[in-house]
């Protein structure tokens, strides 16, 4: 187990004048699984990459354990890495490919045959192992490369989207593979996935990166539930949150918000340095809007009139996209099975005043004012 | 219809065989029989078989100092060249360096010249060098020939290597070198092989710069022995044609060897 600590921590290409990864700060703690999420080329591989020292750092300080190891080669940081590829050598038997790790490291031929062993039975891989890669099925060569890191009893572990080559059912067993194995060995473990599922799921903490920067860091609920940013609002979720144009329609205190036609009262909120007019963008999630709403639930509701667009029936539950007079992107709502609507016609949405979130016009999050009930 | 396509299948491929091996054959009959008999008929069957005609080939007519020296000449220049050669290749495909681009051009343009025009240059550095009718003049010279071919076919390879698979061994705490040994020149095995049977096959049979470069009989690689039984008024057909088997020998058993391989090289390119 080990901390990881990323101080400002940025890499330049030679072939562009814009850094790959910028100042990007992080602390990932003893034992922990730190997901890295973002869209491609936001620089979460290139941060991955300088933390297990195969790329070298711009600026800035990684430190594993307090101890800086900018110029320390990969070999000696005790890390050990999960390719999206498996990277497994494709001349070299599965127990050769467990084995070449450790035979560089002065361990004893029965050691390293005892450990061997030991992962092999693990990860089932016991009657696969004088086999090549080449006849072995995806998730078996997955589990190889998860073995490779195993075996090695490192430090640190890095993942760089192990899952994206797995066909859908075998990425959520190995999923659930990976979770077990963080839980049993307690180390440190940090996770590059452009997959929010795979975020949600896996991650104790997940870092969101966007065009080389940090976005936003916390525990996933909590980055779901509280985006700091439309970027985070509208990545993560699916469908994602519905980030629609508003206007403040009253003066400081307690606050009323114009979205299209309608008049939404924000009452348990105070936002004393929103001035009347300024326009800013209302984002709520699908989840938070309801295509009913009983007598006593409206209180903390607010209807808007919508036109129904399309209406995806998905068994469990059922996606309705709306568009409100006025407003020209589409609500998108996650309701009930039985939501009795149909394309074209015109009724009330209830959204949930409780689940509203406010941005400003570069897309930050606006807070409410301290002392007033969160959102 | 099943049994017809066969049949048809069957049909051309004893064509394409006899086509391919039928002057092999002929070569192998007429090399069991004298050149009297041959002039006498150029295709009857080797009767009697005069096996004794190799003997006498290896040790009355030189064949085996001429042999021997072409043994230790290709020896030599195809190790070389697979050992220089995939350095290179694995260095030119795997590290990004600047002008990396600009030499493997240079490497490669080398090979739009003719050995016509080299080979008067070739001629006086050897003379200088006091590498002039040896046998480590000529190698050093089949290397340099060969170098830019092997790199190409070896570099096209090296760079189809997932380079996740370097990451992974320099985790595993390997060195460059050993990278390059345990990990690329494996995986590169199926090329390599490619370019040991190519460079074999064309510098054993290589007479050019053979002919320039080596004049003494001890000297002599195997293509300049068997031209000396081809005189200016009448040849020793038969004494031409043993020759011919004894060198053709050592290239059956050099592909048979590597032939598996090179049919991996051609086909897999993918690395798994």
């Amino acid at each position: 187990m080990a901390v990881v600590t990323l101080e400002k921590l940025t890499k330049f290409y030679d072939r562009g004048p814009l850094p790959a990864a910028d100042a990007v700060s992080l602390e990932v703690q003893h034992g922990e699984f730190m997901v890295l999420l973002g869209p491609s080329g936001c620089g979460k591989t290139t941060t991955l990459r300088m933390i297990a020292g195969l790329e070298s750092i711009s600026s800035g300080t990684l430190s594993i354990d307090g101890r800086v190891v900018n110029h320390v080669p990969a070999k000696d940081r005790d890390i050990a890495m999960v390719f999206q590829s498996y990277a497994l050598y494709p001349h070299m038997s599965v127990a050769d490919n467990l084995a070449f790790g450790l035979r560089r490291r002065s361990i004893d031929r029965a050691e390293i045959g005892r450990r061997v062993a030991a992962v092999a039975d693990t990860l089932g891989l016991t009657g696969l192992l004088q086999r090549k890669p080449h006849a072995l099925s995806g998730g078996q060569r997955q589990r190889v490369a998860l073995g490779r890191a195993i075996v090695r009893d490192p430090k640190v572990f890095l993942f760089d989207e192990p899952l994206s080559n797995l066909d859908a059912s075998l990425r959520v067993s190995t999923r659930g593979e990976i979770s077990k194995l963080h839980r049993r060995l307690g180390a440190t473990m940090i996770y590059v996935t452009h997959d929010q599922v795979e975020a949600m799921t896996l991650g104790q903490r997940i870092c969101i990166m966007n065009g080389g920067r940090v976005v936003q860091v916390g525990p996933p609920l909590e980055v779901y539930k509280r985006p700091l940013n439309t970027f985070v609002a509208s990545f993560l979720g699916n469908p994602p949150m519905n980030l629609l144009p508003a206007r403040v329609a009253e003066g400081k205190g307690r606050l009323s918000v114009k979205l299209g036609g309608e008049l939404l009262e924000l009452k348990q909120r105070q936002y004393s340095a929103l001035p009347a007019g300024a326009a800013i963008t209302l984002g709520i999630r699908p989840e938070s809007i309801a295509a009913h709403a009983s007598a006593g639930a409206r209180e903390r509701l607010a209807g808007v009139e919508a036109e129904i667009v399309q209406i995806e029936s998905l068994g469990a539950e059922t996606i309705l996209a709306a568009r409100i007079p006025g407003i020209e992107s589409e609500l998108v709502a996650r309701v009930g099975p039985e939501v009795g609507a149909s394309v074209g016609e015109r009724r009330s949405l209830w959204l949930d005043l409780s689940a509203i979130h406010l941005f400003d016009a570069t897309g930050a999050l606006i807070t409410a004012d301290v002392g007033a009930s969160p959102a | 219809m099943a049994a017809l396509k066969r049949a048809v299948l069957l049909l051309l491929l004893s064509l394409y065989t006899a086509f391919a091996a039928g002057p092999f054959v002929w070569a192998a009959m007429l090399s069991l029989r004298t050149t009297t008999e041959i002039h006498r008929n150029h295709f009857a069957p080797p009767n009697p078989a005069h096996w004794d005609k190799f003997a006498e080939a290896w040790f009355t007519s030189n064949y085996g100092v001429y042999f021997t020296n072409s043994t230790q000449v290709v020896v030599s220049a195809v190790l070389l060249l697979t050992l220089v050669g995939s350095m290179a290749a694995h260095c030119l495909a795997r590290y990004r360096f600047r002008f990396n681009r600009v030499i493997y051009f240079v490497l490669f343009s080398t090979i739009i010249f003719p050995p016509q025009i080299t080979i008067i240059s070739l001629f006086q550095i050897l003379v200088q060098y006091g590498l002039y009718n040896s046998k480590l003049g000529l190698t050093l010279v089949y290397v340099a020939i060969q170098l830019p071919l092997t790199i190409y076919i070896l570099e096209s390879f090296f760079a189809r290597i997932p380079s996740d698979l370097f990451d992974a061994a320099r985790i595993d705490g390997y060195s460059d070198w050993e990278i390059f040994w345990r990990v690329s020149l494996p995986i590169a095995l199926p090329a390599v092989a490619t370019t040991v049977i190519l460079n074999f096959i064309l510098l054993w049979n290589e007479f050019l710069y053979a002919v320039v470069l080596i004049t003494e009989e001890a000297n002599r690689t195997l293509p300049l022995g068997i031209q000396r039984f081809i005189g200016d008024t009448q040849e020793d057909v038969g004494m031409i044609a043993t020759g011919l088997m004894i060198a053709i020998i050592p290239v059956v058993v050099v592909y048979a060897f590597f032939s598996e391989r090179l049919i991996q090289g051609m086909t897999a390119g993918a690395v798994k």
